[in-house]
């Protein structure tokens, strides 16, 4: 399956991407695609624990598995107001 | 009267927004406005540029308005939030919302901005006099 990867802010900085097409094994969890992302751009090591992962827009934890199609955000720590 | 935009890269008109939350059973309306400020930790600030994951902010929106909603007998409510490039002193946010008393428009204001703060997917970068720009820090995003 594919999944389409958003970077915001920060985490597009350090990995100077806007957005890709991730392909990963079907039941991969959001944990595992975070990890998978962290290795192929190893600058967003040290914002790793802060970030927070979105799918179709909504907040989801680690645990959550991938859809074909989905819209994954990678969200650094955010600053609005 | 029409709902303003939620997030729009264009300046904010205050006058619209109030008059969307106007309502002749409101007795009281509060409004609160986040602007860019002229200092950051002591640092002379140019402006800030505001960054938005924009679908899932007006989602977020509608969330903590129906949340409001239902602690709150709102009349009528509306957020603003604008990216994009603003210069010192321009409105980065309002809020504003109108009840029959004041005592639960100031208490839902204030849990709508607190909530804007906290779990909008939106980022601001200082730009810095002499030409720096970072990011604000900001904590991690929460429901």
């Amino acid at each position: 399956m594919k999944v389409k990867v958003l970077y915001f802010a920060s985490a597009r900085d350090l990995t100077a991407v806007n957005e890709e097409s991730v392909r990963l094994p079907d039941g991969t969890t959001v944990a595992e695609l975070l990890k998978e992302v962290v290795r192929a751009h190893p600058g967003l090591k040290r914002l790793e624990p802060s970030i927070r992962v979105s799918v179709n827009f909504q907040l989801v934890d680690g645990a959550s598995t991938l859809c074909d199609g989905d819209e994954v955000g990678i969200l650094p720590p955010v600053a609005g107001g | 009267m029409k709902r303003p935009t939620p997030v729009t890269r264009k300046p904010i008109d205050i006058d619209r927004v109030m008059a969307s939350v106007r309502d002749d059973s409101a007795g009281g309306t509060v409004v609160f406005l986040g602007t860019v400020r002229k200092k950051s930790e002591g640092k002379a600030v140019r402006g800030l540029t505001y960054e938005v994951y924009k679908e899932m902010a007006e989602r977020k929106m509608g969330e903590i308005e129906a949340a409001v909603r239902e602690r709150w007998p709102v009349v009528g409510m509306a957020i603003v939030h604008r990216y994009g490039s603003l210069e010192v002193g321009e409105i980065s946010v309002v809020v504003a919302v109108s009840c029959e008393h004041r005592a639960e428009a100031f208490e839902a204001c204030r849990y709508a901005i607190e909530a804007i703060k906290k779990s909008l997917p939106l980022w601001k970068k200082e730009r810095f006099k002499g030409g720096d720009e970072s990011w604000v820090k900001g904590s991690a995003i929460v429901k």
